[in-house]
C-alpha cells in the first residue's frame, strides 16, 4: 500500500514552509526525501504522519484519505505506522525490552509470553539479542537507532518512517542502519519513507527520491539518475564538497 | 488538555501500572522531605507559641491547642502542598518537557497513543491518591515534633500538651485540610504537566528549565488562591 500526497501546503505564522508538494511513496521501496537543512523535509514528514495538520491538500494511505479522517479513524492507520525518530525517541525510563514491547502492550491482545517472543524476534532482527534489560542511556547511538527500529517494526507495520536515521552516526554504522532499513523494506514489503541529507544513504538505498528545495518538490528520480542530473541545485547538493566536484570532473 | 487527559485509557492495565509508578515517583519519594519539614515546623511552632504567651492567665495547654490548630488547618495542607508544588511540579514539568524535546511525545502520537492521557492521567490519579496520606503524615509528625521539643526543653509537660491537642477538637479540621489537599493535588499534577507538554521544543534545555520555573510559580499561585476560596466556603 503506497502513500500518496497531493498538493500539500503547510505554513507557520504566515510563512509557507511546504508549497504544493505532490508525490507517491511506493510500496516495497525505500522512498527518500532529501534536501538541504531547513528545506522542509521534517515538516513534510510530520504532515504525512499527522503530527502537523496540512493547510490544504491530502495524504492518502493505501487509498484512504488520512487528511479527512477524524482522530479515531486515524488511529487505525497509525497502528500500521512505525517511525524511527532522529534522536531515536526511546522512552528513557523503559528498558530495551519495555521500549520494544510498548506498542504491543498498547495495541495488541497478545499474552505476555507472545509479546516477549515478538520482542526477542525484533531484537534479534536488529542484532541486539540479550540486550533486553539495558536502558537507552547504556546504549551507543547506533544501538539506540536499532532499538528504535525494533520498536517501529514490533507491530508489523505497513509503513515505516525514518527521520534522519544516520544523524550522529559514523559512516560505517550509518551503512549498517541503511542496509537494515532496506532489508526490512524488502522483507516485509512495506512502504518506507526516509528523510535524509546524507549522500551515502542516497547512494546506498535511494530507490525513489524526492528532492525538496525551499518547500517545493524540485526533482524526483533514483540514485542512478541523481548523479547524472543536469539540475544545478541537485548537482550542488550531491557534489557539495570540493573533492566530490573534482571527482565529478574526472568522471565526466 | 484536561478533556484529553480524562478520555478512556487505551489499556486500563497500563494506566494502573503507570499510576503505581507515579505514586512512587511523586509520593513515596517525597516522604522524607514531608517528614523532616513537619517535625521541625511542629517544634518551631511550639517554641514560638510558648515564647509569645507570657501572661499567667493564659493556660499552658494553649501551646498544644495553638500548635494543633496551625498544623491541622494550614501548615500540613497548604504549606506542605506549596513545598510539593516546588518539588513535584518542577519534576513533572521537566520530565514531560524533556519528552517533548526528545520527540518521545511525537513517538507516542505517531503510534496512535493519546499522549496526554498516557502521561498526565496517571500523575493526576497518583497525586490525588497519595497527597492526602502525605498530609495526614505531616499532621501526625508535626504534632509529635511539637510535643518532643516542648517536653524535652521543659516548655510544657506532656499532659498539658496532650490536653491542648484535645481541647475543643473538631474533626472537621482534618476533613477541611484533606478537601483542600485534593484540589491542590489536582493542580500540582496538571499545571506542570501543561507547561511541560506545551514547551517550545526549539527552545531546547533552556525552555524546559523555564517551563519548570513557570509551572512552580503558577501552581503556587493556584494553591494560594484556592486556599482562600476553599477556606471562605468551608469555614465561614
Amino acid at each position: 500500500m503506497s502513500i500518496i500526497v497531493n498538493n500539500i501546503h503547510k505554513g507557520f505564522s504566515g510563512t509557507e514552509i511546504i508549497k504544493d508538494i505532490s508525490f507517491e511513496f511506493e510500496k516495497g521501496k525505500t522512498n527518500l526525501i532529501i534536501g538541504q537543512s531547513g528545506s522542509g523535509k521534517s515538516v513534510l514528514t510530520k504532515c504525512i504522519v499527522g503530527l502537523y495538520e496540512v493547510d490544504s491538500g491530502e495524504v492518502i494511505y493505501g487509498g484512504e484519505n488520512f487528511s479527512a479522517m477524524n482522530k479515531a479513524e486515524r488511529k487505525k492507520i497509525r497502528t500500521q505506522i512505525g517511525m524511527l525518530f532522529q534522536g531515536s525517541a526511546l522512552f528513557d525510563s523503559y528498558s530495551v525490552e519495555e521500549n520494544v514491547m510498548f506498542p504491543l502492550t498498547m495495541f495488541s491482545d497478545m499474552s505476555k509470553e507472545e509479546m516477549l517472543d515478538r520482542v526477542n524476534f525484533c531484537l534479534k532482527r536488529v542484532e541486539l539479542e540479550n540486550k533486553n534489560h539495558l536502558y537507552p542511556s547504556e546504549l551507543s547511538g547506533g544501538m539506540q537507532k536499532r532499538v528504535a527500529i525494533a520498536r517501529a517494526i514490533a507491530l508489523n507495520p505497513n509503513y515505516l518512517f525514518c527521520d534522519e536515521p544516520n544523524s550522529g552516526l559514523d559512516p560505517k554504522t550509518s551503512i549498517v542502519i541503511d542496509n537494515l532499513i532496506y532489508d526490512l523494506t524488502k522483507e516485509y514489503d512495506i512502504t518506507t519513507v526516509i528523510i535524509t541529507h546524507d549522500m551515502n544513504s542516497v547512494m546506498e538505498i535511494g530507490e525513489n527520491i524526492m528532492y525538496i528545495h525551499e518547500g517545493e518538490n524540485w526533482w524526483t528520480g533514483d540514485k542512478h539518475s541523481i548523479v547524472t542530473t543536469d539540475n544545478k541545485e541537485i548537482s550542488e547538493f550531491v557534489y557539495a564538497s570540493e573533492f566530490m566536484k573534482q571527482l565529478r570532473g574526472k568522471l565526466s | 488538555m484536561i478533556g484529553q487527559a480524562f478520555k478512556k485509557p487505551e489499556k486500563w492495565s497500563v494506566l494502573r501500572k503507570n499510576t503505581v509508578l507515579e505514586i512512587n515517583s511523586i509520593g513515596i519519594s517525597s516522604l522524607s522531605i514531608v517528614a523532616l519539614l513537619s517535625l521541625f515546623m511542629g517544634a518551631v511552632m511550639v517554641i514560638q507559641t510558648a515564647a509569645n504567651i507570657d501572661s499567667p492567665i493564659i493556660p499552658a495547654y494553649t501551646v498544644g491547642f495553638a500548635t494543633r490548630e496551625s498544623i491541622l488547618l494550614e501548615f500540613s495542607s497548604t504549606m506542605i502542598c506549596l513545598i510539593l508544588a516546588g518539588k513535584v511540579g518542577s519534576n513533572i514539568a521537566s520530565e514531560i518537557g524533556t519528552m517533548r524535546l526528545t520527540e518521545q511525545i511525537d513517538a507516542l502520537e505517531v503510534m496512535g497513543v493519546n499522549s496526554i492521557n498516557h502521561l498526565v492521567l496517571p500523575k493526576i490519579v497518583a497525586a490525588i491518591f497519595i497527597f492526602p496520606f502525605l498530609v495526614l503524615l505531616s499532621m501526625g509528625l508535626g504534632l509529635i515534633g511539637g510535643g518532643l521539643i516542648g517536653t524535652q526543653t521543659g516548655i510544657i509537660t506532656l499532659e498539658k500538651y496532650i490536653m491542648g491537642l484535645q481541647y475543643y477538637f473538631d474533626p472537621f479540621s482534618i476533613w477541611y485540610s484533606l478537601i483542600k489537599t485534593l484540589f491542590f493535588a489536582f493542580f500540582i499534577a496538571t499545571i506542570p504537566s501543561y507547561f511541560g507538554y506545551y514547551v517550545n521544543p526549539s527552545g531546547g534545555a533552556l525552555e524546559v528549565g523555564r517551563s519548570g520555573t513557570k509551572s512552580v510559580v503558577a501552581s503556587s499561585m493556584a494553591i494560594l488562591i484556592l486556599n482562600l476560596i476553599i477556606t471562605y466556603f468551608l469555614l465561614l
